[in-house]
């Protein structure tokens, strides 16, 4: 049984005007998917800003309240406060922000801010909180005079880390990383991710790991959702994403991960033009008329893409 | 932009509905009864109790609040106690006077303010620039009423510029002697008034100056070589300004607030005075009046300068 | 303890080390915002000056009001009636019923004082109460609470006091004070409304709810240390602002109740013509202790807010 369900999430913001302020209109930020995380992986969930993957991602950890649709913990809809209460949902689901900065508490040090899920949580005494403390900042690679010192003393990546220790603090099984290190410099990129991959092995973690660069998804995840305009456009495993995509929207993404060699430029900025060209001919085929997304259709076991059903076909003739 | 005001307009509903209902009950509130004065009194309490019931006193408090509306709205507001004469006529004509000490303190408020604040915007960190902000820090840190009291004092007793009670002189001729008078008596409280409340438009036309001088439309008309003065009158002065008009509406709360010290310690006979007075001899129908008169003239102040932020910056929108 | 038995398979740090390692982060702890503030403000010689002297007149007043028996300023006195100021009985002369205006000031010192502070504590309460809830939750709850607010200062507020004081027959101190406090939270809750709203939006908000923290302990225990130099600063100013509000009402004759001295009631010699010329010590020995008072007072708030903002600068917030 997966760990987590989500069950047709709807995330509707309401677009208020007119004269009697009345809701007008609606964004919809989530527009109905589907996911499910097993224990143990990471999860990728891709999409440019504004595509709902961090609505999703909040609404996952219970920040945001969804319009319509499930999440399912251990049998029970979490997207009811009561029940997230009851299980105590927020000890076995964590979240590492995208802004290391802003989501540490500037006026408290780091021991009260490692320690605030563990009190909350764990009612540990105050020598073993502090132990506790002092272990998660050493495997996060931090000394323990980083104990009494405030968030602005460190560094972006030294911060993450320090995210990073608050959300594992409680032995979560599940930890929504919300762009974990875009905010990052790419050398500290790297070593921050190691940090979370190491961490993954230790303690058995799931993680969702949310963000808009495929090719730092690519050293992460196991399984990945694209996510575009509210809605999945595709899903599968790392295989199925990076060496069969379907969806143009996929392929576009893909063509823009940053290619490192200096000899293939070139190449790769055609590559690159060749895929804009053709998202924009062949854009109407993949979107409704309204410009949704397409509902999916599996094309493997693990593979599902929304496209219609005869350009599936087609694609998979050509493949063969 | 219309819509924005007419939505601001309904709002003011509900908010005068609550303020009379608050009135009323302060009015029911207020010990005695409407009859204290204007009967017989050796009246045998069986008849007090027969003129409370016709009068509708014993009926639920939504009803007594009902009728008490249905009289507003015919314009009654009950007799005064003290001056046995309809509150309304009472009333009117000590509007008169608060109106014109209003209009003064308001013109004169614009007509310092204005370059006040600008001269200190332009001359930042200048010496007179110095003296304007310990100015602003004076009056907003020292009471109101004790300052209008060593203006009186100084100004008005010991130099005898002004006269010191009163909103005119009685031995006045008629015609213009008698206007002459009038504005003799409005300065000094006009002028105490304005001190204060030109704080705000200093202050505010200040900073604005500063940040205009540090804005890049700024810069680029002055790159181009476009005179300073060019750039204050067409640039800076012209965005300063309408926010500052828009102020007017809540100048007339503050302006409000505040004369009921101006007049008492003026003796000016306006409705700050009128107030006090009634207070005093505890003239309830008067009182009542004067309170809902004040909170209505209030919405109505903020009700305007909220309609001109809205019709003159686009950023403002109420929600 | 499975769950702490996992980590320190992992983590090479045991229960030995506890003692060693927290003595030597507290060795290189690093000093809380507000010690840094105190710093900035401690640096700031005439502030100092300030707060040193308001605080010694304060003390002063309250403890030598103790040494002033109640029949001083209560009992009519013909013999000194309107006695000189700078005689040896009587240092700042008498009023008309020939009290000493000097044991007046002091006593009336302590119950203006006293009441600004009541009143600042309150009305500052109440308002950062208002403001931090209706900025954090936002929505619905905000919409309503500035609907209160908005009504609340469009209310002719010192009509209503002065209404309120006349109608409740038998007032003291304490019910004067929650008199005005009730009309005088709005100032406070508006610009902490304004913060509350902003920080409610932050990352660390989200991680305390994420942590299991509930609602009200955010917003007292995560938000409202974030804002409390501003707290600090508007505190001081209001207080300032305080001082007039009692004795304003005093001096109209409708604050703390006949026979009591006030600030304001000695002010309020000065509403007599022959008083204000002939007799100026009756009032003016009161009216430039308000304004000394005032201008001290927010003055320190002033160079609290100076020095708040530079240890914002410093990167403490």
């Amino acid at each position: 049984m997966s760990l987590i369900e989500v069950k047709d999430l709807e995330v509707h913001y309401p677009i208020r005007s007119g004269f009697w302020n009345r809701v007008t209109d609606e964004v919809l930020a989530v527009d109905g998917i589907s996911l499910d995380i097993e224990a143990g992986e990471t999860y990728g969930l891709v999409g440019e800003s504004g595509s709902g993957k961090s609505t999703t991602g909040k609404s996952i950890v219970g920040l945001e309240k969804p319009t319509k649709g499930q999440i399912l913990y251990k049998g029970k809809d979490i997207t009811k406060p009561r029940n997230r209460h009851e299980l105590d949902y927020n000890q076995d689901v964590q979240m590492i922000f995208q802004d290391s900065l802003s989501s540490l508490n500037p006026r408290k040090r780091i021991e009260d801010i490692i320690a605030e899920p563990l009190r909350n949580f764990a009612h540990l005494s105050k020598d073993d909180e502090k132990l506790r403390v002092l272990q998660l900042l050493d495997i996060v690679g931090l000394d323990a005079d980083a104990l009494y010192k405030y968030p602005h003393q460190f560094s972006g990546g030294q911060r993450q880390r320090i995210g990073v220790a608050r959300a594992v603090a409680t032995n979560p099984k599940l930890i929504v990383a919300d762009e974990p290190v875009s905010a990052l410099d790419l050398s500290v990129q790297a070593q921050v991710l190691n940090f979370m991959k190491k961490i993954q092995r230790d303690f058995g973690v799931s993680y969702l790991f949310i963000s808009h660069d495929l090719g730092v998804v690519r050293h992460m995840c196991d399984n990945i959702a694209i996510m575009h305009r509210g809605r999945i456009v595709e899903i599968g495993t790392r295989d199925d994403i990076y060496n069969h995509p379907m969806h143009i929207y996929t392929k576009r993404l893909l063509s823009a991960i940053p290619e490192t060699s200096v000899e293939h430029r070139e190449e790769a900025r055609e590559h690159r033009e060749a895929v804009e060209k053709e998202f924009q001919e062949n854009q109407d085929r993949y979107y409704d008329k309204d410009g949704k997304v397409l509902p999916l259709i599996a094309v493997t076991d693990t593979h599902k893409v929304a496209m219609p059903q005869d350009e599936v076909d087609e694609l998979q003739r050509e493949d063969d | 932009m219309w819509k924005t005001i007419l939505r601001r307009l309904l709002i003011i509903i509900p908010e005068i509905i609550a303020l009379s209902i608050l009135v009323f009950l302060l009015a029911k509130a207020m010990p005695g009864d409407p009859f204290t004065g204007s009967i017989n009194p050796h009246a045998s309490l069986a008849h007090i109790h027969h003129l409370m019931r016709i009068n509708g006193l014993y009926d639920p408090w939504y009803q007594q609040y009902w009728n008490w509306v249905v009289h507003l709205f015919h314009g009654n507001l009950g007799m005064s106690y003290e001056y046995q004469e309809p509150v309304t006529r009472i009333v009117g004509e000590r509007a008169i006077n608060t109106l014109w000490l209003a209009v003064f303190a308001t013109v004169m408020t614009y007509a310092i303010g204005l370059p006040v604040g600008l001269y200190a915007g332009r001359h930042q960190n200048s010496r007179s620039d110095h003296a304007i902000r310990i100015y602003t820090y004076v009056t907003l840190s020292v009471p109101f009423f004790v300052v209008l009291v060593l203006g009186l004092w100084i100004f008005g007793y010991m130099l005898g510029w002004f006269p010191t009670t009163g909103s005119i002189n009685t031995n006045a001729a008629p015609g213009m002697g008698s206007v002459i008078s009038r504005i003799q008596h409005i300065v000094l409280p006009g002028l105490l008034q304005a001190f204060f409340s030109l704080t705000g438009i200093v202050q505010y036309l200040r900073s604005e100056v500063i940040d205009a001088t540090h804005s890049d439309y700024v810069r680029t008309a002055r790159s181009k070589g476009v005179p300073v003065r060019d750039v204050f009158r067409h640039h800076i002065f012209r965005n300063s300004l309408l926010p500052i008009t828009a102020t007017a509406g809540y100048a007339i709360t503050g302006l409000l607030g505040g004369s009921v010290f101006t007049e008492t310690i003026f003796s000016y006979p306006g409705m700050g005075l009128l107030f006090v007075s009634a207070i005093n001899y505890r003239d309830y129908t008067v009182i009542t009046a004067l309170v809902l008169l004040f909170g209505f003239l209030n919405m109505l102040g903020t009700l305007l300068s909220d309609i001109i932020m809205a019709a003159v910056d686009p950023r403002i929108r109420i929600e | 303890m499975a769950q702490n038995d996992n980590l320190e398979k992992k983590s090479s740090i045991s229960a030995e080390d506890l003692a060693r390692l927290s003595k030597e982060a507290e060795e290189e702890a690093t000093p809380s915002s507000r010690k840094i503030i105190w710093n900035e403000f401690k640096a700031d010689k005439a502030a100092m000056t300030s707060v040193i002297i308001i605080v010694a007149f304060i003390l002063f007043v309250v403890i030598a009001s103790f040494f002033i028996p109640a029949h001083d300023y209560k009992e009519v006195n013909i013999m000194s009636y309107f006695n000189k100021p700078f005689t040896p009985d009587f240092w700042l002369g008498a009023d008309s019923s020939g009290r000493s205006i000097a044991k007046l000031l002091i006593v009336g010192s302590r119950n203006s004082i006293g009441i600004a502070i009541g009143l600042t504590f309150i009305s500052g309460a109440f308002g950062i109460a208002y403001g931090l809830i209706s900025g954090y939750f936002g929505g619905i709850t905000d919409m309503i609470m500035s609907r209160i607010y908005d009504f609340m200062i469009m209310l002719p507020q010192l009509m209503f006091i002065i209404v309120l004081v006349t109608i409740i027959q038998n007032y003291n101190a304490v019910t004067l004070t929650l008199i005005l406090s009730l009309f005088q939270w709005m100032g406070t809750s508006r610009l902490i409304r304004s913060r509350s709203l902003a920080e409610s939006r932050k990352d660390y908000v989200a991680a305390s709810k994420t942590s299991g923290t509930g609602n009200f302990r955010i917003i007292f225990r995560e938000i409202m240390p974030n804002i409390s130099s501003l707290i600090i600063v508007e505190m001081t100013l209001s207080f300032a602002a305080n001082l007039g509000v009692e004795t304003g009402l005093s001096f109209l004759g409708f604050g703390l109740p006949n026979g009591t001295p006030s600030l304001g009631t000695l002010m309020a010699n000065a509403t007599d013509p022959t008083n204000i010329t002939q007799y100026w010590w009756t009032w003016i020995f009161a009216a430039i202790e308000i304004i000394v008072l005032c201008l001290a007072v927010s003055y320190v708030g002033q160079a609290l807010r100076r020095a708040a903002d530079s240890s914002q600068r410093l990167g403490m917030e």
